[in-house]
Formats: C-alpha cells, sequence, structure tokens
C-alpha cells in the first residue's frame, strides 16, 4: 500500500484542470510555478514524509470559495481525504503494464492535489496487489469495500476480466464503480457492467474501424481471423467478421476462439495455407509474435493488425523488427504519445517529465491519465452536486460527460448504449528504425516506433453499427 | 482427570479421537474460537487496544498479526484457508498415508468444482446447470471426483514416487486443456470470464428462496450477519465434518492398510494387504475429500475461469503437507492455515514495515535501510509500484519471500509444524529436567 | 511382481507400440509424398524441438543421477541463464545493476568486448562466461538448499527446489519484465528458403548445441570426477566410504544441470519455439514441456533424456502441423498436451521410461 504525496509545492497554471478545480487563486500562485518545475526531483521524496505533516490538509481547506457547505460522504471519504482504490495486477503478468499505468495516475493525482484537490480534500491512492489471481482480487475487494473511513469510494484500476466479473455483485451492492482494463462490448450491457466504467471504444468496434481500414488501405479481397477463446478474443473476431461480411471480404480462415498459450504450429499451417490478404488477430504480445513470425517465415505476404492489445512495442526489441515494419498496422484506442498536439498530450507529457524523469518512455501513462480523468472528472461532479457518498458518485457517474482533453474521444455513460457507446479508434504505423527501447520520458526524440496513420478514425460500419448486447456473448 | 502422559490401560483408549484430556480441551476450545472468529470481540479486534501490548513499543499500535477477527478481509483468507483443510486432508491421505506422492491435486479439485457446477449451477446458453440443492451438488461433486480418481488409479497404481508425481502433474495440464475445448467450455464456460458456480445455499429442492440462505446477508439466531461470516461459519462446520473423517479413516483397517503400504508396500502385500484395492481406496477418497473442497471453492469464488485450478494451486498443496508435517491429521491442518495465510502475513509485515519507516528510532532506521520510495535510493526493496530495474518491487518481494519461506522451513524444521508442536510438547512434559 | 510377469509386460508393450507406430508411420509416408517441402521442414523443426527439449532434460538427468531428485528450478534457472546470455552477449554489459549509484543506472560494459579479439571469439568467449556465471548461481543454489538436506527425505528435497523455483522466477521476471531481452545470438532471425518455407539457422544450432552437450555429458562420465559421480549415483554410503566428496559431486551435478540450462534457456527464446529471440516471462516455461521427455527417457537416463527429448518433440511438432484441421476437436493450443499425453501412454507401458532403471523392490 502506498500512499500519495500531499501538495507541497505551489499551484502550477494548468488552466483547464485549474477551472475544474474552482481554484479563483491560480493567477496568484503562478508566479511560483517555475520554482516548482526547477526540482522536480524533489517530488518522490515527499512520498516518505510523515503523515502528520500539517501543511497538506491545511493549504487546500481556504481553497475552494465555491464549494457547497453541507457536502455529503459516507464511505472511503474523511474531513481531509478521498480514498481511491486500485486492485491492480503488479506482479502477475501484465505487471509491467499495469505498473505503468499506475504511475500514470499517481501523476494525475499528485497534481491534482497540488491543485487542491477535490472538494478541498486530497485525493489518496490505495493500491492492493491482486498478483492477477482471482481469490486474492475478491480478498483485496473486501478490504476496499468496508463501510467506515477505511474504505474506498471508487476503483480507478481493477485488473482483469474474469477478476472483474467476479466482483460485479458485490459492486452493485456496494455502489461502488471500477474501471476495468478491458474493452469488452458485454460491459455496456446493463446485466453484466452497470457498475463497471469501461472507457475508449470496444473490442467489437475496433476490429471494424481496424478491418475497414486495412481493407480499404491495401485493396483486400481475404482476410483471415485468429483470436484468443474467450471474451477477449472471441469479442474481436465477431467485430472482424461483422466487418468482413459488411465489406464483402472472403474469410479464407476462420480461427475464431483458435488460440491458446505455446505452440502455434497448427495455427501457422492454416494461415499460410489460407493465403489471407489481410489477417486480423485478438491474442497477447507473446502469441502473437509466435504466429506473425512464423508466418512470415513460411513467406506469407499479407497485411496484419489485431485489437489492442495484441501488439507491444517491446516487440520491436525483436528479430521480428523489421517484419513488423513492413507488414503490421498498431490498432488501438487512444492517442499515442506524441501522437497529436492536444492539451491533454501536453499535460501528460510535461506532468510526466515534471514528476518522473527517470521513469521509462511508454505509452501506458496515457492510459493511466484517462482512467484517472475519469474518476476526477466523476468526483468533481459529484462534489458539485453536493454528495460524494458512494450513492452520489454513482448517480454523478450516469450522467456525467468525460473530457478527455484530446487523447481519446469524449465519454459519456448516458441513456441509451447506442448513444454513448464510442466508434472511434486510432491506427498506427508502425517503423522500427524511430523506436528508442532505452529512453525515459525526458527525452525529446523518445519513441515506441509509432507514427498515427489515422485518428480518430471511425469507419462507415462503425458509425453504423447498432448496438444490442454483446458482440460475443460469455458465459 | 490427570493421567500420567502415555500411560494407556487399553487398545480402546490409545486411538481414542481425543486420548488425553488435554487434547479434549484443545480441541474444545479451537472449536469455541473458531465459531468466535467471524464476530467482533472487542478485546482481540483491530489494531490492539490491549494496554499491555500498547504499552510495548514496537507492537505499540498494531502489530500486522492482530486483527484478523471480525468481519473483514482476513474472514475471507480464513474461509479460502478451511476449504483448503478439506482438500489438504484428502491430500494427506493420499500422499501421508499411503506415500503416493501426487502433484495433481488441483485437478481433482477442478472435476469436483465444475461437477458441482454441473448439477448445482444454472444452465445458460453456453454451460450446462441443473440448478439442484447444495445436499445434491456438494456430495456430488465429491462423488465425480472419486470417480474420475478410480479411472486414473489403475495407471497411477502401476507408477512410483517422481513418476507419479509428474504424471499427475501432467493431468493438471490436460485438465487446464479439457476446460479450453468445445465441448469442455460447456462445463467451464468462457476460458477467461469462467462460469457461475452454485451459490451456498440450503433448499430442500429447487424453491425460489431458500430454506437457510448462506449467500446473502441476514440474521442468524438474531445475529445480523454478512454472507462472508455466514459462509465462513458454513465452511468451518463442513470442516470439522471432515477433520473427524479424516482422523477416523486412520483408525480404521483400511487406514492401517495404507500405512502399510507406504512403509513397504511389497512386504505389505506378502502380509495379505491387497496393494491395487487399497491404493485406489485411497486415491478414491482423496479424490472426494478434493472434489468437495473444490465446489466449496468455487462457490465461494463465485465466479472464475478453469485456468484457476493450475499447478501453483497443486503445488500449494503438496507445500501444505510437508510444512505441516506429512502424515498427521494436525500437522495438515496447521500446514494450511500457515500457507495459506503466509502471504497475507508477508504483505502486512511489508506494510507495517514501511509504515514504520516513517517514524523515528531504531526501527525506522532499520526499515529506511531495507526499503525505498524509489529507484535509486538507497535500499533493495523499493514500495514504488514501478521499478525499471532494481530495486526489488514490494509485491514481488512477497513472492519471493514466500518461496524462500518453504524452503527455510523444510531445511530447518523436516519434520514440519508438527515437528515443532512434539519438540514444544516433550519439552514442557519433562519440565524442568528438558534437555 | 515376478520377472516372467514383467517380461510379458514388454512383450505386451511392443504389440501396443506396433498397433500406434504402424498407422503413424503410413499417415507419414503419405504426407512426405505429398509435401516433401513441408515434410523436410516439419523433420527439422521436430528435430530442433526435441534437441531443446533434449538439452533440458540432460540438465534435469545430471542433476538427479547425482543427487537423486528431480529439480523444479530448472526452469528458473535455464531463464536466468538466458538473462545471463542477453545481459552478457547481446547487451554487451556485466549483469550488475548498480543500484548504488544513486539512479544513475548505467550498467558497466562486459570488458571481453574491449579486449580486441575478432568478434565471433569475443562473443563465444561471453557465451562461456554466461554459462559459467549460470553454473555458480547452480552451485550457490545447491550449497545454501541442497546439501542441508541431504538425508532428508526426497520429495521434501523437491518441494525445496519448487520453492526455489517460485522465488528464482519472479526474480528473474522482475530483471526482465520492463523490455523483452535479446538474446542476439550470430545466427539469430537468419536462415534460407526451402520453397516458401524459411528454415532458420537456429534450428541446426540447436541440434548441434545438443549433439556438443551429449558428447560433452558422455566425456564427463568417463573422467574421474564423472566416475565418482557415477559412483554417488548407485550408492550414496558406499561412495563416501571409498573417499569420494559427495558435496563436492552434487554441487558440480548442479553447476552443470544450471549451465546445461542455460544453454536450453538460450534455444527456448529462438525458433522453432519463440520466434522472437527475446527471454521473457514464458522461457522459464520451458522446463515443464521438457519434463515429459524425461519421464519417458527414465529419470536417470541420458540416452533416455535424449531419446525422450526426440519423441517429445518430434511428436508436438508434426501434431502441430498435421493435425490442425481438427483445432476444432482437439481444442486450441492441443500441441502443449501433447508430450503429456505421449507420456502417459509411454508410462503405461514403461513405468519407469524407455531407459530408466527399475527400482529393485525388497521385502
Amino acid at each position: 500500500m502506498k500512499k500519495v504525496t500531499k501538495g507541497f509545492a505551489p499551484l502550477v497554471a494548468l488552466a483547464l484542470v485549474a477551472a475544474a478545480c474552482g481554484g479563483d487563486d491560480a493567477a496568484d500562485e503562478s508566479a511560483d510555478a517555475p520554482a516548482a518545475a526547477e526540482e522536480p526531483a524533489d517530488e518522490p521524496a515527499a512520498a516518505d514524509e510523515p503523515a502528520d505533516e500539517p501543511a497538506a490538509a491545511d493549504e487546500p481547506a481556504d481553497e475552494p470559495a465555491d464549494e457547497p457547505a453541507e457536502l455529503l460522504f459516507d464511505y472511503g471519504v474523511s474531513d481531509d481525504t478521498i480514498r481511491i482504490g486500485l486492485n491492480a495486477d503488479l506482479s502477475g503478468p501484465f505487471a509491467s503494464l499495469v505498473s505503468q499505468i499506475v504511475e500514470g495516475q499517481e501523476v494525475y493525482f499528485e497534481m491534482v492535489n497540488e491543485m487542491g484537490g477535490v472538494a478541498g480534500r486530497e485525493v489518496e491512492l490505495v493500491i492492493l496487489d491482486n498478483a492477477y489471481d482471482v481469490p486474492t482480487h475478491l480478498a483485496n475487494y473486501e478490504e476496499f469495500r468496508l463501510e467506515s473511513e477505511e474504505g474506498v469510494v471508487f476503483f480507478t484500476q481493477s485488473t482483469g476480466s474474469p477478476h472483474t466479473a467476479a466482483t460485479v455483485d458485490a459492486l452493485a451492492e456496494d455502489n461502488l464503480l471500477a474501471i476495468p482494463l478491458t474493452w469488452y462490448s458485454g460491459w455496456a450491457d446493463p446485466d453484466l457492467g452497470a457498475n463497471v466504467v469501461e472507457i475508449n471504444a470496444t473490442y467489437c468496434v475496433e476490429s471494424m474501424n481496424g478491418v475497414q481500414y486495412l481493407a480499404e488501405t491495401f485493396d483486400a479481397e481475404t482476410i483471415a481471423i485468429v483470436s484468443l477463446a474467450g471474451e477477449y478474443g472471441q469479442d474481436g473476431a465477431q467485430g472482424a467478421k461483422l466487418a468482413a461480411e459488411a465489406l464483402g471480404l472472403e474469410i479464407v480462415y476462420d480461427g475464431e476462439g483458435a488460440i491458446a498459450g505455446g505452440d502455434q504450429t497448427p495455427i501457422v499451417t492454416e494461415l499460410v495455407a489460407a493465403q489471407p490478404d489481410i489477417v486480423w488477430m485478438t491474442t497477447t504480445p507473446t502469441t502473437f509474435a509466435e504466429i506473425f513470425g512464423g508466418s512470415v517465415a513460411q513467406g506469407l505476404q499479407a497485411q496484419w493488425s489485431g485489437n489492442s492489445p495484441t501488439y507491444s512495442y517491446l516487440l520491436l526489441n525483436t528479430a521480428l523488427a523489421d517484419a513488423l515494419s513492413a507488414y503490421y498496422t498498431f490498432s488501438t484506442y487512444t492517442a499515442l504519445w506524441g501522437a497529436n498536439d492536444s492539451e491533454g498530450m501536453q499535460l501528460v507529457i510535461s506532468e510526466m517529465q515534471k514528476r518522473r524523469p527517470d521513469a521509462i518512455f511508454s505509452d501506458n501513462y496515457i492510459r493511466g491519465f484517462l482512467e484517472a480523468m475519469t474518476a476526477h472528472q466523476i468526483l468533481m461532479a459529484a462534489a458539485d452536486a453536493g454528495d460524494i457518498t458512494r450513492a452520489g458518485i454513482l448517480e454523478a457517474f450516469q450522467s456525467a460527460e468525460i473530457d478527455f482533453m484530446g487523447l481519446a474521444p469524449n465519454q459519456t455513460w448516458a441513456g441509451d448504449p447506442n448513444d454513448y457507446i464510442v466508434r472511434e479508434t486510432y491506427l498506427y504505423d508502425v517503423d522500427a528504425s524511430i523506436f528508442t527501447p532505452d529512453a525515459t520520458v525526458s527525452d525529446a526524440d523518445g519513441s515506441t516506433g509509432s507514427v498515427l496513420a489515422a485518428g480518430p478514425y471511425a469507419g462507415s460500419l462503425a458509425e453504423g453499427f447498432t448496438y444490442e448486447g454483446p458482440c460475443f456473448v460469455a458465459g | 482427570m490427570f493421567r500420567r502422559p502415555n500411560l494407556y490401560t487399553s487398545y480402546q483408549a490409545e486411538t481414542q479421537v481425543l486420548p488425553t484430556f488435554t487434547k479434549k480441551v484443545i480441541a474444545i476450545f479451537a472449536i469455541v474460537a473458531l465459531f468466535l472468529m467471524p464476530f467482533d470481540v472487542p478485546i482481540i479486534s483491530g489494531p490492539t487496544e490491549l494496554p499491555i501490548l500498547r504499552s510495548i513499543p514496537l507492537i505499540g499500535d498494531g502489530l500486522p498479526f492482530f486483527r484478523f477477527l471480525g468481519d473483514a478481509a482476513w474472514l475471507r483468507y480464513m474461509s479460502d484457508a478451511m476449504i483448503v483443510v478439506v482438500a489438504a486432508l484428502g491430500l494427506n491421505i493420499l500422499t501421508g498415508m499411503a506415500g503416493q506422492v501426487s502433484l495433481g491435486h488441483a485437478f481433482f479439485l477442478g472435476v469436483g468444482a465444475y461437477t458441482g457446477a454441473f448439477l448445482g449451477g444454472h444452465a445458460t446458453d453456453s454451460v450446462y446447470g441443473h440448478g439442484l440443492p447444495m445436499w445434491i451438488w456438494l456430495p456430488g461433486a465429491g462423488v465425480g471426483a472419486a470417480l474420475v480418481g478410480i479411472i486414473v488409479s489403475p495407471v497411477a497404481v502401476r507408477l512410483r514416487g517422481l513418476y507419479l508425481a509428474i504424471v499427475t502433474l501432467g493431468l493438471v495440464f490436460l485438465g487446464i486443456h479439457m476446460g479450453n475445448t468445445d465441448w469442455g467450455r460447456k462445463f467451464a464456460g468462457d476460458p477467461s470470464l469462467g462460469r457461475s458456480f452454485p451459490e451456498m445455499d440450503l433448499r430442500v429442492w429447487k424453491e425460489e428462496t431458500p430454506l437457510v440462505s448462506i449467500s446473502e446477508k441476514g440474521s442468524w439466531f438474531g445475529v445480523e450477519m454478512s454472507s462472508n461470516q455466514k459462509e465462513f461459519l458454513f465452511v468451518a462446520a463442513v470442516m470439522l465434518v471432515f477433520i473427524f473423517f479424516a482422523v477416523n479413516i486412520k483408525r480404521t483397517r483400511t487406514g492401517r492398510a495404507l500405512q502399510a503400504i507406504r512403509d513397504r508396500d511389497i512386504a505389505a502385500e506378502v502380509m495379505g494387504v491387497a496393494e491395487f484395492k487399497y491404493k485406489l481406496v485411497a486415491f478414491a477418497t482423496s479424490s472426494f475429500f478434493a472434489g468437495v473442497a473444490g465446489a466449496l471453492y468455487a462457490s465461494h469464488i463465485g465466479k472464475m475461469p478453469a485456468a484457476q485450478f493450475n499447478l501453483i494451486l497443486s503445488i500449494e498443496f503438496i507445500a501444505i503437507l510437508l510444512i505441516g508435517g506429512a502424515g498427521t491429521v494436525a500437522g495438515t491442518i496447521m500446514g494450511s492455515f500457515f500457507v495459506i495465510l503466509l502471504p497475507e502475513l508477508v504483505k502486512d509485515f511489508s506494510d507495517w514495515l514501511s509504515e514504520r519507516a516513517e517514524g523515528e528510532g531504531i526501527v525506522a532506521s532499520v526499515s529506511e535501510v531495507i526499503l525505498s520510495g524509489n529507484q535509486g535510493d538507497f535500499g533493495p526493496i523499493s514500495t514504488a509500484t514501478q521499478t525499471p530495474n532494481y530495486p526489488l518491487n514490494v509485491f514481488d518481494l512477497n513472492l519471493v519471500l514466500y518461496g524462500v519461506l518453504i524452503i527455510v522451513f523444510l531445511i530447518f524444521e523436516p519434520l514440519g509444524l508438527y515437528g515443532i508442536w512434539i519438540k514444544v510438547r516433550n519439552y514442557w512434559k519433562r519440565w524442568p529436567f528438558s534437555y | 511382481m515376478s520377472t516372467s510377469q514383467s517380461k510379458r509386460r514388454i512383450s505386451n508393450g511392443a504389440a501396443f507400440m506396433i498397433a500406434v507406430f504402424v498407422p503413424i508411420t503410413i499417415f507419414l509416408i503419405v504426407q512426405l509424398f505429398s509435401d516433401p517441402a513441408v515434410f523436410l521442414t516439419t523433420i527439422l523443426k521436430s528435430l530442433a524441438m526435441g534437441s531443446t527439449y533434449a538439452i533440458i532434460a540432460l540438465g534435469f538427468v545430471l542433476i538427479f543421477k547425482a543427487t537423486e531428485v528431480v529439480n523444479f528450478s530448472q526452469g528458473a534457472l535455464a531463464m536466468i541463464g538466458a538473462l545471463f546470455i542477453s545481459f552478457l552477449v547481446a547487451d554487451e554489459t556485466i549483469p550488475i545493476v548498480p543500484w548504488w549509484s544513486e539512479g544513475n543506472l548505467v550498467p558497466i560494459r562486459n570488458p571481453i568486448y574491449d579486449l580486441g579479439l575478432p568478434s565471433w571469439m569475443a562473443w563465444g568467449l561471453s557465451f562461456i562466461v554466461a554459462l559459467f556465471f549460470a553454473a555458480l548461481i547452480g552451485l550457490f543454489l545447491e550449497r545454501v538448499a541442497i546439501r542441508p538436506m541431504i538425508g532428508q527425505p526426497l520429495f521434501s528435497v523437491a518441494v525445496i527446489t519448487l520453492g526455489l523455483e517460485i522465488s528464482l522466477r519472479v526474480l528473474a521476471n522482475d530483471s526482465a519484465k520492463l523490455k523483452l531481452r535479446n538474446t542476439n545470438t550470430p545466427w539469430s532471425g537468419k536462415g534460407f528458403n526451402i520453397g516458401d518455407n524459411f528454415l532458420y539457422w537456429s534450428f541446426f544450432a540447436a541440434m548441434i548445441a545438443a549433439a556438443i552437450s551429449v558428447v560433452a555429458v558422455f566425456l564427463f562420465y568417463r573422467s574421474k570426477l564423472g566416475i565418482a559421480m557415477r559412483a554417488v549415483a548407485r550408492d550414496q554410503e558406499a561412495a563416501m566410504a571409498q573417499g569420494i566428496p559427495i558435496g563436492r559431486v552434487f554441487a558440480i551435478a548442479w553447476g552443470a544441470g544450471a549451465a546445461l540450462a542455460a544453454v536450453g534457456g538460450l534455444f527456448a527464446t529462438e525458433p522453432p519455439i519463440k520466434q522472437t529471440g527475446a527471454v521473457d516471462a514464458e522461457t522459464s516455461l520451458v522446463a515443464f514441456r521438457a519434463l515429459p521427455a524425461v519421464i519417458l527417457g527414465g529419470l536417470d537416463s541420458v540416452q533416455g533424456a535424449i531419446l525422450g527429448g526426440l519423441i517429445v518433440g518430434s511428436a508436438e511438432i508434426f501434431a502441430g502441423q498435421y493435425l490442425s484441421g481438427y483445432t476444432s476437436v482437439l481444442g486450441a493450443g492441443y500441441p502443449l498436451v501433447i508430450p503429456y499425453v505421449v507420456m502417459i501412454i509411454g508410462l503405461i507401458v514403461k513405468p519407469y521410461g524407455l531407459f530408466g532403471t527399475e527400482e529393485i523392490r525388497r521385502v
């Protein structure tokens, strides 16, 4: 469990966030901002300071002038803190990815706390490791759900589909919201995920966009679809099939749910025999590398793409780098580091550089920021309504509109799923030659080897898609 | 009332379930403590309030280990541990008593879980389920697993020692693979989301409102209880039944035959113990325990994929047996609690250490030497979530410590917790002449 | 069970083998004529796969013969070995991260590359140094965790190695996790075409490495130390009475086992097992994939390890290649369990593996 830094340094003038926080004295404080920027190295040290340091608790008190006098709150909130839970995989198979996402969230909330926190309270992140294990996840959940100050009001990270699915009933019972690290189209279905805050497009929509983009860019006539068994893989595969049907592509190999761990020879054999023009994959990076590498070695010349996270830029560090540059188009849900010049992007880059100058260069911090922004803006909405009880936050969520400041399409969950599901995704060309494996976030020429090709991109299929429930119904 | 130790006047007296007065007292005390555990008992709950403990400087505001009573996260670990006791007792019959080392126990838990789900779960488009009440699906899960155990045993009986261990290890991989096939998914559900398992509710037949609801919160005997507390009590009761069963097996003809086979199988055969028959019985009984435990485990978790019944779970059971002391029921129980609660203790210890690091004094400076907040600080263990290279992240450290503790334990106390208990007992038995 | 019974069992076994192998052979001959290029590739691939398994299996056997312990931490050792190769050879650095240097994580350069040697020689020397480091880890583990257990029940020792596996794998993952670490061998990613099929040089490298390992192990068993090791394997007490230092024999077996695991780990990052040529969290699983080979061949037999590795590896590759049309019946990812199925069938026929020594049971 790690507690996030209390705000010591003066405010940084970030107009948008400052406005959102209701800060009125930003102009005063901005004079001090350069001083703060000069000593970023001191920031981590603050985390080690004793908890009873008075400065943090006192500072925000004079900050929000327009705060309602009576603010309702129940569990997980005290007079000076708001506790947010992260039930995250920090030692399991997704540890490297998730730890960077968590890092992004920490940086974001450090910034928020410096600006005066939410409703005059400091946001405290409570991080527990679920080790990608369902029983551990559930036991952690018991610690988060406590109906006292020791509980939390929101989950900004709930790693793993089976894990999140196992807590869905309890979430509903406790009026808690959780942001999962999955893009399954079933979460929009109120039966499954009423309390699950899914951000960005779904696998299914992503597949439609990806297949349409590939088919139109490379004039394809045939397609092969390969996916993992289960909710992730088959949701993606269903989207690709819908797209292939609508575009008149011939499916020469249907490997929906054909992949499992280990040796991928059978799939490579089938793919090479089918000789498709494009291949759509929904799997994990290591498995993708096996199938992609094996097929390219056997002379398959096709254009490849797949749902995120099928591809990882770390693969550019391997023997497959050249083949990936030649044949792969990277599809994902958000803008990547430096892909655009939006306010959100500038915020991510400057905050990361200021607060974690030595952090390894990666796109995952953006996901952390998106999750943190969602929670922050929902909490702000709830605070404006004068109710940051768990029920109040749930209510605020149902009408919230999240502004991602250009990092990803803005999002809401109000009304019918068809009105709000996100239909835009992003597509990137892969270029191994600009990839910088050893860069840190402070390096100006750092790159994960992805060059924006299209995005935010919404193909005609995704635009016209009517959501009638999950593309793939899992058990 | 107080008799001379080790003086038994009849065979009957020696083979009693609880032969001595002290054992009876301990057993009754343990059972009472067990059933009080899910409730908030003010004196022992929470960061210690006891004035005596508070005055001790280190323990001061809360040793990490003093807060497992009441309705909290620890209750879940305790329920987990009690279910594991049932399964481990099964493995104890096979490995501890009959000497057949199995790394496939997780497989039989899985078979039990899915038999239970098949009988008691609710059918959807993609999975089977018959919605039968618990008094059918819980024993049914055991019987299903026992049948699979009987099918496997003709192969297993021919194999010896590590060969058997590795073949049973193969069963675990095969089991997970079967959960992945098209027909396997009809039982196991989606490979990543898993399926819903039946809930622990007592029903007469398939009626709507259960006779006794365990999975919903409500009041029992006038006490308002959460579902966690109710499940704890139910699981505790099941565990006691199986402990009694396991203790008794040892006293029967079967138990003696199994031990004869363990000690020297060929000699046992010469003496007229039917080796094949008794090994088969051992496999079936062990799988029955595993099956029931698997169904309970799955029901307690609620929803999980087949991959959860993996090799690590099997290893956990072997570790339990060896750490507890193979061949003894008491050792198995101690081992289960130790192994299941160990990661939590380790976690609490790291938390405790990092909290101490913020204070002053010796403990704080020691903690500061061990811990570092961020990369580059002095100290091998980082409390930061992200560690680009070294130092080691706390969450990983917990896993490493878990492995190391197993090793250290086996090196320094090969007889396990039971061995420690015997040593302590003998020390006091001979006191004040114990040397 | 009497000898006559066991003889009859073998002949039963032979009948069983015929029943299994004749149809398989016919099927393969048909495949050979229908597409010779694919068939040839598959054969080479399965030989490479089998060689990798055989190398790992040899590590198991070496340790088992000396200490009678199945070392379940062989997978973690393979990964650690591959990491050493990645650090010393591919990154040309020394695998000590100077965490005391206050955030300045500049690794120390491997001095071998600064000696002005020809590049192949520097590569070879670094490779040997990496194996040496891996062996040191093996020695260390044996001294710390295994030596104190001499005389304890064998299964306790086996569980100790499981504990080692848990701890070491986490440590290894931790040092590899944020990057896929290349092993970057001279043959990495290179190869030539047969028809449409690409043959990697790593296939042949694996076969050559397996051949060298086997020869080395046989030569080793003929040396004085090797003879001592065989004596220890036969009877520990008698060997000790003859003045053989059992502790040293154990240590050397573990050191050699760890070095073999490192070689296996290297090939576990290359085709046909992995396409990426990089160490990742799955590298340590290779030991569990090779375990059926050890058991099938017989835990205490060098020939068994080789033959077992080849059988299991070929079964996996051929099943993957020629049964791919039946994926819906066999289940996704079926090649992964093929080794275990082959092992179980093999053990039904021969409970001690193909070349394993039958335990003599006395009353």
